[in-house]
């Protein structure tokens, strides 16, 4: 084994022989591999109403057991004239592996920013959806470890949100939570925004009563749940925390707010 | 009869061979710490308690009664840290009984590593033992592999490095009663604020030769946030599929019951 | 609780997975030594200890009491070599009662030698044993990995160890006076502590002569030159 630590071929010494190279005591080769993730946690959430889009994502980045970060932006602005991103109609979220999360976002923001240039007009939500699912899938073998959500108006002027899987998979949604504690925040949004188990009292007896209305929530309503969302999230996940970045696309633009959240 | 029961042990195994993940338990990622100051000795801890990435248990108390001047604030699996601190807790009472004197800190620790050493670090308490006896005041760590440190002020956890850090910058000899206390405090601050294992309440104990005083929650730097609006839901709101009325007196041939007065101490209910 | 193999019989020889020793256990990544001199021995090591990359605790006191004239300089997991100090201790101490006198260095060392190479594959325990006794004067006893026993006229041990043995090779003399020897062992620590990173903090010693045990300490705020009792 010592042979292959030698670096002297020209005195005609022991050098690498794959014969030698490292094993494990089974007998299998040794691999050494560098690990090109990592988690850094965190969430995110979307909720798409009539004439709005509220992009939400907490502002903390860890790894392990330790806090990287307390104000590292999820939420983006997307495809604006300049670097400023003021008139920007797009707002990303990822949420995952950082690194992958600001590759991809600059991506997503130079193809858009030329397709701006060459057209003369800002790209559609909907064509930048698709556009963003073709960047993750052309990743497919080494993806870009995220969670994306993009939320804009439709051409109608509707709130709209798209939801993706790491390598391209995406669906519009009414409303979507990404990252480590979707899986707390989902069933609240289920429950809250599409009213799921939720009847309306006296309709009917069981089977026969009838669920409760669906209908788009107003924009103070929805910010109050993202609010109450993160609140809950923070206490019972340990990723989740320190500052809760807002952003809201309504037709006059796009309103940005960062609420304090817990930071234990 | 004593010990543990390994009759699943091969079982397990053969399952965990085959891919089978091994049961999460819960975890004190945790910051606990001690330090004497003349008189007598503090221990203090954070009040988090995890599984995983998500909060087990927000106000948990990681301060465990060894004697009425010893006692061990604990890190480690919960599990482990409650029952290692109660079987000898058990023990050096039955041994301070039997010798007719009070317990010390010396045994209690002695007590702690070896059986810690027997089972190998499988018993995953890290402990830091603190109390006063009549040979005087005592704070060491407990490792789980049994290995025991004698220090004036100690540190342990996932949030031990940030707690360290307080002490090596802030820590002076001959420390007042309250001096100690919120150093203590503001260590265990540091790891509820820097180390995502740690969180809520900082919990406190001081020992003294007349006394031992249980602060808990005494500070508390991370209350809920009020909800914005109510999710209080009209009644009738769930469906109810099928229902079956058992009357009192129906469910008395089955159980004893007993009527309470309601009212008294109300259940505590989400608004 | 783990399930996984941790040693095994090849063609070529056992091998033993060592990682196991390490997970997670507190390491004496030290540098110790003890020497004899005219009068007697001199325990020395350096105080640290470690948790992979933490220094759990930078004052600890690596040389033990078995015995008034005997003590040991303990290398390795810390947990394994507090219990086999422990047992030792215990031993010694009830041989004194059972039979009206001290033992001696080779008593003790007899008995830690049982022990380390009864449970080699259990213990990851280095350890030199020095003391003094009234039949031979002071000795040292080294008992490395596998619970062998060598005797020596001085010993050193430890992961530090490896820097200074040019440097004891050096400067070691047969029946040093008191003051020699604790410069020789201070100055050979110094180096240990000053190559080997995870060797450090004090210096501490034990004279052990007919006179009893006598306790030295050097701080690295006075770049180990005063002492402080």
């Amino acid at each position: 084994m010592a042979a292959m630590f030698s670096q002297n071929p020209v005195m005609n010494g022991p050098n690498y022989s794959f014969s030698d190279a490292p094993r494990t005591a089974n007998g299998e080769f040794r691999e050494h591999r560098f690990n090109p993730y990592s988690d850094n946690g965190g969430s995110t959430l979307a909720i798409a109403g009539a004439d709005f889009t509220i992009v939400a994502g907490d502002t903390r980045s860890t790894s392990g057991y330790s806090i990287n970060s307390r104000y590292t932006p999820k939420v983006f602005k997307i495809g604006g004239t300049t670097s400023s991103q003021d008139d920007a109609t797009i707002l990303l979220s990822v949420v995952g592996f950082a690194a992958d999360g600001e590759a991809l976002r600059d991506r997503l923001d130079a193809i858009c920013k030329i397709y701006r240039y060459r057209h003369g007009k800002p790209m559609s939500v909907t064509a930048c959806a698709k556009r963003l699912s073709t960047i993750l899938y052309q990743k497919r073998f080494f993806p870009y470890y995220v969670h994306a959500i993009l939320g804009g108006l439709d051409e109608e002027g509707k709130g709209a949100v798209f939801s993706y899987d790491p390598v391209g998979s995406y669906e519009r949604e009414q409303c979507r939570a990404g990252g480590a504690a979707a899986s707390l925040i989902t069933p609240f949004l289920d429950n809250q925004v599409n009213f799921k188990n939720q009847y309306v009292p006296g309709s009917g007896t069981g089977h026969d009563l009838k669920e409760r209305e669906v209908v788009p929530l107003v924009r103070r309503d929805a910010e109050i749940l993202v609010k109450d969302a993160f609140d809950g999230a923070v206490e019972r996940h340990i990723e989740v925390g320190d500052g809760l970045q807002m952003m809201t696309i309504t037709k006059d633009g796009i309103e940005e707010v960062l609420l304090p959240l817990k930071r234990d | 009869m004593a010990g543990f029961d390994f009759t699943n042990y091969n079982r397990n195994a053969a399952l965990h061979a085959r891919g089978v993940p091994l049961p999460k338990a819960t975890s004190t990622g945790t910051t606990i710490v001690g330090c004497i100051f003349d008189g007598g000795v503090v221990i203090a801890a954070d009040t988090r308690a995890t599984s995983g990435p998500i909060v087990a248990d927000k106000n948990c108390e990681k301060l465990h009664y060894i004697a009425p001047q010893i006692w061990c604030a604990g890190a480690g699996t919960a599990a482990d840290t409650e029952f290692t601190t109660a079987i000898i807790s058990s023990n050096l009472e039955l041994h301070a009984l039997s010798t007719g004197r009070k317990p010390r800190v010396v045994t209690c620790m002695t007590m702690l590593k070896q059986h810690l050493f027997r089972y190998q670090g499988h018993i995953g308490a890290y402990l830091v033992v603190a109390g006063v006896d009549p040979t005087g005041v005592h704070l060491f760590t407990v490792h789980a592999h049994g290995s025991t440190d004698k220090l004036p002020y100690v540190t342990m956890g996932s949030g031990s490095l940030a707690a360290m850090s307080v002490f090596e910058s802030q820590w002076k000899p001959n420390l007042g009663r309250d001096d100690a206390v919120k150093l203590c405090s503001d260590a265990i601050l540091s790891g509820i604020f820097n180390d995502l294992g740690s969180g809520s309440n900082v919990d406190v104990a001081v020992i003294t030769a007349d006394k031992t005083e249980l602060k808990r929650g005494f500070v508390r730097p991370n209350e809920r946030s009020a909800k914005l609006k109510s999710y209080a839901f009209p009644k009738g709101t769930t469906a109810v599929l099928n229902e079956k009325i058992i009357s009192k007196n129906d469910i008395g041939r089955y159980v004893s019951v007993t009527e309470v007065s309601v009212g008294e101490e109300a259940m505590e209910i989400d608004a | 609780m783990e399930f996984t193999t941790t040693g095994m019989l090849n063609e070529d020889g056992i091998h033993v997975d060592m990682d196991r020793l390490k997970k997670g256990e507190v390491n004496l990544g030290t540098s110790i030594m003890a020497v004899t001199f005219k009068d007697g021995v001199i325990l020395g090591a350096d105080s640290r200890t470690t948790t992979g990359a933490y220094i759990a605790n930078r004052v600890t006191d690596k040389l033990t009491r078995v015995h008034d004239t005997i003590w040991c300089c303990r290398s390795g997991s810390a947990a394994d070599t507090q219990a086999v100090a422990d047992i030792v201790q215990y031993q010694l101490g009830l041989y004194a009662t059972r039979n009206g006198k001290n033992p001696t260095t080779q008593t003790a060392a007899s008995i830690f030698q049982e022990i380390c190479y009864a449970n080699k594959d259990r213990l990851s325990a280095g350890l030199i044993i020095a003391g003094w006794d009234e039949r031979h004067g002071g000795q040292v006893y080294s008992i490395p990995l596998g619970g062998s026993l060598h005797k020596q006229a001085y010993a050193i041990g430890g992961s530090g160890s490896t820097y200074i043995y040019g440097y004891c090779d050096a400067h070691w003399r047969e029946g040093m006076e008191e003051a020699e020897a604790v410069d020789f062992v201070k100055g050979a620590l110094r180096e240990a502590i000053k190559w080997d990173g995870s060797s450090g903090g004090v210096i501490r010693m034990v004279v052990l002569t007919e006179q009893g045990a006598d306790r030295h300490l050097y701080l690295p705020d006075t770049d180990y030159k005063v002492r402080h009792y």
